[in-house]
């Protein structure tokens, strides 16, 4: 591992460091800016000389494109995620940032926390860890700008996909409202951006928000249908109230250990947690983060509002919200439940342990029943995603017992990578077929609502190319080989398996695992995945059916409106599902990279 | 390029190139089958390229070049230095594609070594003269329109399955192009797929071969686990075989030999072989010489090294007895049924049977002896398995030839009855329906207007029969010979040793039957009468087989009948091709052992002189007046005159009694086949289609059923109402509190 350079908000570094950050501010003033231009003057007062300061007033021509925005957000989260893609380029140099520097001549290194930056600045002890670039962070935001400009791109078609002479909707070719549209998106991604680096809970809570206030926004910015405000309002309603119980819990541990850092979290976590400690508070603290984060992955039973606003919002927002956001409340389960409550408690298994796996495995067999009787696509969607988020959960919970048991020792620790990757494998790729699911709605989408499951009857007749594509996702999110979506299964069962009976050969050849009794019950999560997978099998092949042996609806006969650019975006995630699945190895890679960077004490084991 | 250490491999940069001998058909396949869709009625693909058929030629003519630069590379080295054979007699490893390293790979490599060679020759030659023959028989037919390109790219798959089989380096491999065959010969005897007959002839081969298939497949993962590998490197060395249980390799070496049985059309497994002449007559030639009926036969060689080894000696005698007998049934069994048979084809298929059953028989009795004779150390031995052996191999190769040169000819018959009868009946399209151009009661007096045709079928008949000095001959005297050898040590071997001799003299009958009623005679009505010649497309190659199996002497001279595995033995080297010839002529005629004095006398008293003459006593006489004949048929036509005028008797109440109805219903196995199907198998599969529906549809749409109440019931819980959603969160909140609480 390379050394963490400290670096002062605004020093010589911050720039470098923050690369695609900045990219994505830049890319909000030019989306403030660039669509307001006009010939707006300035008379001063008393004098007949107009000052021309071109922002309002009537727009030059050239500026006032609908697309402009779109491109404009496209152009800058792709920049985003190329910049992302190029820190791991030669190695990823990490950066910490912090408030406070002292510039010093000590040329030296000390142990512990206090690391050097060619021995030029060193940290006061009052300086507080704000931002951590490393792989497990700039994995995520490849993920959450991924799938933005994947969503930005989808977008451009929402546009001319309704009828111009329809004055309701002529509103939407106004280019400074899609310019709000745009700049909400790249606001989700500055917060989900934030979420990802931040290593303070306060600032992982500043960037929370920031996302999900945007993306409540933008659920509620489908106006074509009344359900998407009202699914805007559920969500904001239910989201409130789950961030304000999470904030109550952060408050609590805030008021018992005094700061919100991560690091210095744990390292009181750890010793609460021993006989001599008292948990009371810290535990209340933990039950509440739980909530907040969970509303946000949408475990059940706090994934109610998921269908609505899923179902009301536009499809490449309701795409983002089962990807990227979900990914977003991942990274705070991950830093709530792995660093600071760190599975090292007394027993070796983290005190959480049995409320979550209750929880994913309530919340993957929920998500996957309730799907299975949905008529409506978005819907099933949202409870599929709902059952995914469950996967993850199951994984997380692995995770809690990866030291179970001291004759494990030695194997446990690469398990619990093993699972990190695994869950970080599956976020990537749910990008590619989750998403495109939801953009190959969104192409028909173009010709009125997809509320049933019949306006998809025929698809394969009226589109081959998107049933096909439907079809590759389809099978992909039911997990069938050699899609991504097997792999990304297939790694989870196989790490959890491995957390709970260790390397199968050695522990039986040891004689210490002899019958799958022995084995940690974390082994049942797998097999109720298994199962579950079954299940859901059913509700993804139906689609596929629907589209290949259904005669096409009355009036939704021959092909869809053409657009060009949400079509590139689903080519986009249909060759990534393939690919992934294929030839899985480099990203799997990069995972095990950036789960190795989560935690040292793993990789130490 | 990585052999193993134990083979040799062979000095020749042409070796390299063998894996083209495979690749070149496969390639060409979907060549012409895109260029066939998409040029389909365009005048050139239809006229210069002939729907394919000339890409075909070319990819089966670089094939068979390739192929004879390799043969002659081997036994040109072979020849020269006698010494590089002693390692063992797996001589060849010239090309592997994975690593041989490890004992578990899968790579695909080529095999040569002196069956390899043999098979190699005869499938390369016959593809490619099939492959000429086709152009003229099916780009002339107005039945095949526009679709020959399917039937050529057909074709060279099944070329390819051949080749690729006899050249492959491992048992795995051989399986796959096995496959390949099988898959081809469905779709080639189905190619008139509009005809219910063809369809169901079909699916028959199909379903038949598929069954020894099976066990062939069994077999193969018996020899894996015992073996751990199916490469014959490793299955073949000494070293493995002396490591393995003699009935456990017995069991697996049965199980294949049941696969055999099914690819090569031997008793119980026949029946789909004359149904087989559904397809077109190149399809049969290419089934019944080329390519898949010397499939099994080449399987069955190729277990030579197991009964050859020393530590198997006298284990496996009983299959090998198995083996023996099969043939030995069959042998009559076909015989018999092809007495009577009035379909020219059929007549042929069933001789094809016949002839293979000799081979069969011969394989059996040559691994008899070169599992019990310590023929490693003792040079008599050593020359009896050679002999035994060789012969089975050579009247493999003389039967492919001939039948080759049959099929052709007979399919030359057939289309030249067919347009003398489309061309008479031009007009009159009720005819068409009932005349049957393959049968023989619609030929007669053929010799007169056919010349080539004609001379090609009296060769042909006259190899199978085993005429003495052509063809067949050679080789069907010592499988006869070598048969009697081993009954005179086993008496089991007298049941195989008996038919075979037996079989000679039906086999004389049967051909001379065959080829009087066709040839000999007056036309049996006005359609024969008006028979032209053929074209040139079609002669060719059937020049080319009569001269081959004409010269089938120069061959055995050359020590062809001792083809025999084995690296001890060498062509050419030890006399020259005069003494080589001297030495089968005396070894033939004036053999020292009085036994086998005898016994060749009256094989060939049954063989050449009685069935012919019974044959000819009842078919043929005298041609139309006013036709003239070649002058090398008029002393085969007077011969036959004068035996039927002279001893010309009625046959009626044999040719009605109870066995000829029996052989004329095929011994009614076919039948008892069917009603077992139907019987058995249709029931149990309607019972378990009952089972199907009722117990597992059942269950899952119950699970279904169920399953959608229960997610409406959940889904229920989803009100629509922001404040239900913010209970939920409160009643999870309580719980995670619960579970937390609980563990703390």
């Amino acid at each position: 591992m390379s050394e963490v350079t400290y670096v002062q908000p605004f020093d010589e570094n911050f720039t470098t460091a923050f690369c695609p950050e900045l990219v994505l501010v830049a890319g909000l003033f030019a989306l403030i800016i660039i669509p307001n231009l006009g010939k707006a003057t300035f008379r001063i007062p008393g004098t007949q000389i107009r000052l021309p300061y071109f922002l309002g007033g009537e727009r030059y021509s050239a500026f006032s494109n609908p697309r402009l925005p779109s491109w404009i957000a496209a152009i800058t989260l792709i920049i985003a995620f190329v910049e992302v893609l190029m820190t791991f380029d030669g190695g990823l140099q990490r950066y910490m940032i912090v408030s406070e520097l002292l510039p010093t001549t000590i040329n030296e290194v000390n142990s512990g926390d206090v690391l050097v930056n060619g021995g030029s600045h060193i940290l006061p002890g009052s300086s507080k860890e704000l931002l951590l670039i490393n792989g497990f962070s700039r994995l995520f935001e490849m993920i959450f700008f991924g799938a933005l400009s994947l969503a930005a791109i989808a977008s451009m078609n929402r546009l001319q996909s309704f009828d111009a002479s329809d004055r309701s909707t002529n509103a939407l070719y106004n280019n400074r409202r899609q310019a709000d549209f745009y700049i909400l998106l790249l606001t989700t991604g500055m917060g989900m951006a934030i979420v990802a680096l931040a290593q303070d809970m306060f600032v992982l809570f500043l960037g929370l928000e920031l996302a999900s206030f945007s993306s409540y926004v933008l659920v509620a910015f489908h106006k074509e249908s009344k359900e998407g405000t009202e699914g805007g309002m559920k969500y904001f309603i239910v989201g409130s109230v789950a961030s304000g119980i999470g904030l109550y819990g952060l408050s609590m541990l805030y008021l018992w250990a005094g700061s919100l850092q991560l690091g210095e979290l744990s390292v009181a976590f750890d010793a609460a947690m021993s006989p001599q400690g008292s948990p009371a508070l810290p535990l209340i603290a933990l039950g509440f983060v739980l909530v907040g984060f969970g509303f946000k992955v949408s475990a059940a039973p706090f994934h109610f509002a998921a269908p609505d606003a899923y179902a009301g919002a536009s499809s490449p927002v309701a795409g983002i919200l089962a990807t990227a956001s979900k990914a977003m409340g991942i990274v705070g389960l991950t830093r709530m439940l792995l660093i600071v409550a760190s599975p090292e408690s007394s027993d070796g298994s983290a005190i959480w342990l049995v409320a979550l796996g209750i929880l994913s495995v309530v919340t993957m067999t929920w998500g996957n029943i309730a799907a299975l009787g949905s008529d409506n696509p978005k819907r099933m969607l949202a409870y599929s995603s709902v059952a995914h988020a469950g996967y993850m959960l199951a994984g997380l919970t692995a995770i809690g017992a990866w030291n179970w048991d001291p004759r494990l020792a030695g194997h446990g620790g690469d398990a619990a990578i093993m699972v990190m990757t695994a869950i970080l494998f599956h976020l990537v790729v749910l990008v590619c077929f989750k998403l495109g699911a939801f953009l190959v709605l969104s192409v028909l989408e173009s010709e009125g609502e997809v509320s049933q499951m019949s306006n998809m009857r025929g698809l394969a007749k009226r589109e081959p190319l998107l049933a096909v594509s439907m079809f590759i996702f389809m099978i992909s999110l039911a997990g069938v080989p050699p899609m991504s979506g097997f792999m990304s299964k297939l790694l989870v069962i196989m790490g959890i398996v491995k957390v709970a009976i260790g390397d199968m050969g050695d522990a039986i050849s040891n004689g210490d695992l002899l019958s799958i009794g022995d084995a940690h019950w974390v082994w049942w999560l797998a097999l109720i995945m298994v199962l579950n997978s079954a299940i859901s099998m059913f509700y993804y092949l139906r689609v596929v059916v629907t589209m290949y042996f259904h005669e096409p609806e009355g009036t939704r006969q021959g092909p869809l409106p053409n657009g060009w650019q949400v079509r590139t975006a689903i080519f986009a995630c249909v060759v990534a599902s393939v690919f992934f699945g294929i030839n899985a190895d480099a990203l799997i890679e990069l995972c095990e990279m950036a789960a190795n960077s989560l935690n040292y004490s793993w990789a130490s084991q | 390029m990585s052999g193993s250490s134990s083979s040799q491999i062979v000095d020749s940069s042409m070796a390299e190139y063998a894996p083209l001998i495979i690749l070149l058909p496969i390639l060409a396949m979907p060549v012409i089958l895109f260029l066939g869709k998409i040029f389909n009625t365009n005048p050139t693909w239809k006229n210069t390229l002939k729907e394919g058929g000339i890409i075909a030629l070319a990819a089966m003519g670089a094939s068979l070049f390739i192929s004879l630069v390799i043969i002659k590379d081997y036994i040109g080295s072979f020849s020269n230095n006698g010494d590089i054979f002693s390692l063992t007699w797996l001589n060849t490893a010239v090309w592997e594609g994975g690593s041989s390293i490890s004992s578990i790979s899968f790579g695909f490599g080529i095999y040569i070594d002196h069956i390899t060679v043999m098979l190699l020759f005869v499938a390369a030659f016959l593809c490619f003269l099939i492959n000429i023959f086709a152009i003229g028989y099916m780009n002339t037919d107005p039945i095949n329109d526009n679709r020959n390109h399917r039937f050529y790219a057909e074709f060279v798959l099944f070329c390819a399955g051949m080749l690729g089989m006899v050249l492959s380096d491992s048992f795995l491999w051989l399986f796959i192009f096995w496959e390949i065959m099988g898959l081809c010969s469905y779709l080639l005897i189905g190619f008139y797929y509009e005809r219910p007959s063809a369809a169901s002839a079909a699916k028959k081969a199909f379903m038949t071969t598929r069954i020894g298939d099976v066990f062939l497949m069994i077999g193969l993962v018996m020899m894996w686990d015992l073996f751990g590998s199916l490469d014959y490197n490793v299955v073949f060395d000494s070293a493995n075989i002396a490591a393995v249980d003699s009935g456990s390799l017995q069991w697996a070496l049965g199980m294949m030999f049941i696969g055999a049985v099914g690819k090569s059309a031997q008793f119980p497994l026949h029946v789909w072989l004359p149904d087989a002449m559904e397809g077109p007559t190149p399809v049969s030639a290419l089934i019944h010489a080329a390519t898949m009926v010397n499939a099994g036969l080449y399987l069955v060689a190729r277990m030579f090294p197991f009964f050859g080894a020393e530590s198997m000696s006298g284990e496996l005698v009983d299959l090998a007895f198995i083996i023996a007998s099969i043939g030995g049934i069959t042998v009559v069994m076909a015989a018999g049924i092809a007495f009577v048979q009035d379909d020219l084809k059929k007549v042929l298929a069933y001789s094809t049977m016949s002839q293979l059953a000799y081979i069969f028989t011969g394989l059996g009795v040559a691994l008899w002896l070169a599992n019990t004779l310590d023929w490693h150390h003792d040079a008599d031995a050593h020359t009896i398995v050679v002999v035994a052996f060789g012969a089975a191999l050579f009247h493999l190769f003389n039967h492919a030839m001939a039948k080759g040169m049959l099929f052709m000819a007979s399919g030359s018959v057939i289309h030249e009855v067919h347009h003398a009868h489309h061309h008479l009946h031009h007009d009159d399209h009720g005819h068409d329906d009932d005349f049957d151009a393959q049968s023989m009661e619609n030929m007669g007096g053929l010799a007169s207007k056919m010349p080539l045709t004609a001379t090609a079928m009296l060769v042909g008949s006259a190899s199978i029969m085993g005429l003495p000095l052509i063809g067949g001959f050679w080789s069907k005297e010592g499988i006869i010979a070598n048969a009697w050898r081993v009954a005179l040590e086993d008496p089991r071997f007298f049941f195989p040793a008996a038919c075979v001799l037996v079989g000679a003299g039906m086999t004389g009958f049967y051909m001379s039957r065959m080829w009087l009623k066709t040839f000999a005679g007056k036309p049996s009505n006005e359609v024969a009468a008006h028979v032209g010649p053929t074209n040139t497309w079609i002669k060719t190659p059937l020049f080319i087989l009569t001269f081959v199996t004409l010269s089938s002497i120069l061959l055995a001279g050359m020590g062809f009948a001792h083809w025999a595995p084995d690296s001890e033995y060498s062509l050419l080297s030890d006399h020259g091709l005069i003494d080589g010839i001297m030495y089968e002529l005396g070894h033939a005629f004036a053999n020292h052992d009085t036994f086998f004095f005898i016994l060749t006398y009256v094989a060939i008293a049954l063989g050449a002189i009685l069935g012919p003459f019974v044959a000819m006593s009842l078919f043929g006489g005298k041609l139309e007046d006013g036709e003239e004949c070649k002058p090398w048929f008029r002393p085969v036509i007077k011969l036959n005159n004068w035996v039927y005028d002279k001893y010309h008797w009625d046959n009626s109440g044999i040719a009605t009694s109870g066995l000829a109805v029996a052989l004329q219903n095929r011994l009614y196995i076919d039948k008892y086949y069917d009603l077992a199907m139907v019987k058995i198998v249709a029931g149990f599969s309607n019972k378990v289609a009952e089972a199907d529906t009722k117990i597992i549809d059942g269950t899952v749409k119950q699970i279904e059923d169920k399953s959608q109440k229960i997610s409406t019931t959940v889904r229920s819980l989803t009100t629509g109402s922001a404040r239900d959603y913010i209970l939920w969160v409160a009643i999870g909140t309580l719980l995670i509190f619960f579970f937390i609480w609980g563990v703390a």
